[in-house]
């Protein structure tokens, strides 16, 4: 098995009264790897202790083998992007990166080649000699994308770097991200969302509350949602007629319970699959009346990780 | 077959210091960034013409024996460093107020503490800064002086009979720059607003002179004089320059609230710089 990038035992981590992540032990492998837990789950705690930018109040994290906490030398391996912009808006993308880039010990020449490279391989260039302060959002989350991966580190860690891109800009730094795995750079990265983590790795951490619900293949902990209850909303025009259907059906041991809503059956069901084939039936049949909406809050993932804390 | 144009990422072929010596490139760009503003280095030229006056002084009274009343002894130097206070006060201002309240505001702390970076060299560095603009204007000059005079003189009396103001001048310069330099730092690190940075330190600077002032004049003594910030480096360079101290409290007493001050700063750094806390 591949040394993991990222060890930590035990860590957790308090604000005072408020735990920001909780008895953490987690291994994190090479490749890309998915962070994903709805907002203030403890991501960017977990970003920052694995930066070495907070000290754990217990607990010990391991970066590339080594204690990341006071250890400088390692960030010429480690390249970080915050979800926050953190920039002075008067400076150009070029002597934002080229300014940091400088603290890798290159000289002024060489860093600014390194910073123009960094910002042809995000799209920049042509926007090296603007200034910050007139980025878009998505060009301002790319040029923090060039400073991560200028001084061309083994491990990025990225922090929401989707967030408040437009779809096209969203879909080339998917791209960027999965080039980079298969170049052979580690990363991880981390979304609220779960679909953008599913289509840069299968490879996810869950973590919600400040703990890590689950991690490996992503599909594997979507097998694992789909083995437990399972709430579908379907808004009909009798949803009394069709909630008898879901309870008289012999083979109708997928339903758990159902309740009534203004209009609408909200069924919990433990195997999704045949439920959904059984109501794609029923609504092509069309014998119990017009079913007109068919959602399940459980696509939510906030629905996800409150069930699986449960 | 290659690709037309290999858009890849490329390895860098430059070296990768060692931590230790990132301070330099803080303290380098902040320099720089400073040089680069023209009222900036108007302001640096004019905190150079009491030494032009002196040097001026200094030669008069080495080349015309009737000006002998304008012969520097070293006090003259003495002084000098006292008549810097001022410039030393409005460059500490200028410089200092921002170096990390800046940082602060634009998020760039935890981007710097995520680079080969530890807090102590982001510290050293911006302190570098402040060191570098008021030791051009205190130790710098004032040294210069020395070596106009001996210049002047075309003999080495002067030096001789008063050799104690080489560490005096360097003694006396860096107190007043390390106090000047740390308590600023420090009340740049509390704050986003180098603005508020500002008019906080000339308040203090003000507020503690001002009780010192009207302590003075209900006791009529100035043996209170270590309230004021001003009035305990005065007191500790003029024992450093062989002088009289100026006030009753003693010069210990003195150095004791510089030593406390600094070190009140460096708590304070020590607690301010770091990456950004992030509350769920």
């Amino acid at each position: 098995m591949s040394t993991p990038v990222v060890t930590t035992e035990h860590v957790s981590k308090w604000y005072g009264q408020v735990i920001g992540l909780n008895d953490v032990t987690v291994s994190v492998p090479p490749g890309v790897t998915g962070l994903l837990g709805p907002n203030g789950a403890g991501k960017s705690t977990f970003m920052k202790l694995i930066t070495g930018q907070l000290r754990p109040s217990k607990g010990s994290v391991k970066v590339l083998g080594e204690p990341i906490w006071r250890n400088p030398h390692l960030f010429f391996q480690i390249g970080f992007c915050p979800e926050q912009d953190a920039f002075y808006e008067r400076m150009t993308g070029l002597e934002w990166v080229r300014a940091l880039v400088r603290l890798n010990g290159l000289s002024d020449k060489e860093a600014d080649e390194a910073a123009t490279r960094a910002l042809t391989e995000v799209g920049l260039l042509e926007a090296a000699h603007k200034k910050i302060g007139a980025y878009s959002k998505g060009m301002r989350q790319r040029v923090k994308l060039a400073q991560a991966l200028v001084h061309d580190p083994q491990l990025l860690i990225l922090d929401e770097p989707l967030a408040g891109m437009d779809p096209i800009g969203r879909r080339k730094t998917i791209r960027l991200i999965r080039d980079w795995g298969r170049a052979g750079k580690s990363i991880i990265v981390s979304s609220h969302i779960l679909h953008e983590i599913e289509s840069m790795t299968s490879n996810i951490l869950l973590i919600n509350n400040g703990r890590i619900l689950a991690e490996g293949d992503v599909h594997q902990i979507r097998d694992l949602i789909d083995e437990h209850p399972h709430t579908v909303y379907v808004r009909a025009a009798d949803p009394h007629r069709l909630a008898r259907q879901f309870l008289n059906d012999v083979t109708g041991d997928d339903v758990r319970s159902l309740r009534f809503e203004p209009g609408a059956v909200v069924v919990e069901t433990g195997k999704p699959d045949v439920f959904y084939a059984r109501l794609t039936e029923m609504a092509a049949g069309g014998e119990f009346g017009e079913i007109e909406e068919v959602t399940s809050p459980d696509d939510n993932l906030q629905a996800v990780f409150q069930y699986l804390v449960k | 077959m290659s690709p037309i144009h290999d858009q890849s990422y490329r390895h860098y072929g430059g070296g990768k210091a060692a931590p230790g010596r990132s301070w330099t490139v803080i303290a380098g760009a902040g320099i720089k960034s400073l040089i680069r503003k023209r009222a900036f280095m108007g302001l640096l030229i004019f905190a150079w013409a009491p030494f032009i006056v002196r040097a001026v002084q200094m030669y008069i009274s080495a080349n015309y024996p009737q000006a002998a009343i304008l012969n520097p002894t070293a006090e003259t130097f003495r002084q000098y460093l006292e008549q810097q206070d001022f410039f030393v006060f409005v460059i500490t201002v200028y410089v200092g107020a921002g170096l990390i309240a800046n940082d602060r505001r634009a998020n760039a702390l935890q981007i710097y503490l995520s680079k080969p970076l530890m807090r102590s060299e982001y510290i050293a560095g911006k302190l570098a800064v402040l060191f570098a603009f008021l030791i051009a204007i205190t130790l710098v000059p004032a040294m210069l002086l020395l070596f106009l005079k001996v210049m002047f003189d075309g003999n080495f009396t002067f030096l001789k009979t008063n050799l104690f103001l080489i560490p005096a001048i360097t003694i006396g310069a860096l107190l007043q720059v390390t106090l000047a330099a740390f308590t600023m730092l420090a009340l740049s690190s509390l704050s986003k607003s180098a603005r508020y940075v500002g008019i906080l330190y000339v308040g203090i600077t003000f507020f503690t002179s001002a009780i010192y002032g009207v302590l003075y004049m209900i006791t009529g003594s100035s043996r209170v004089s270590w309230i004021s910030i001003g009035a305990n480096v005065s007191q500790v360079v003029d024992v450093v320059f062989r002088l009289k101290p100026r006030y009753t409290t003693p010069w210990q007493v003195s150095l004791l609230v510089i030593v406390a001050l600094v070190v009140v700063s460096i708590s304070v750094l020590e607690r301010r710089v770091r990456g950004v806390e992030v509350v769920t």
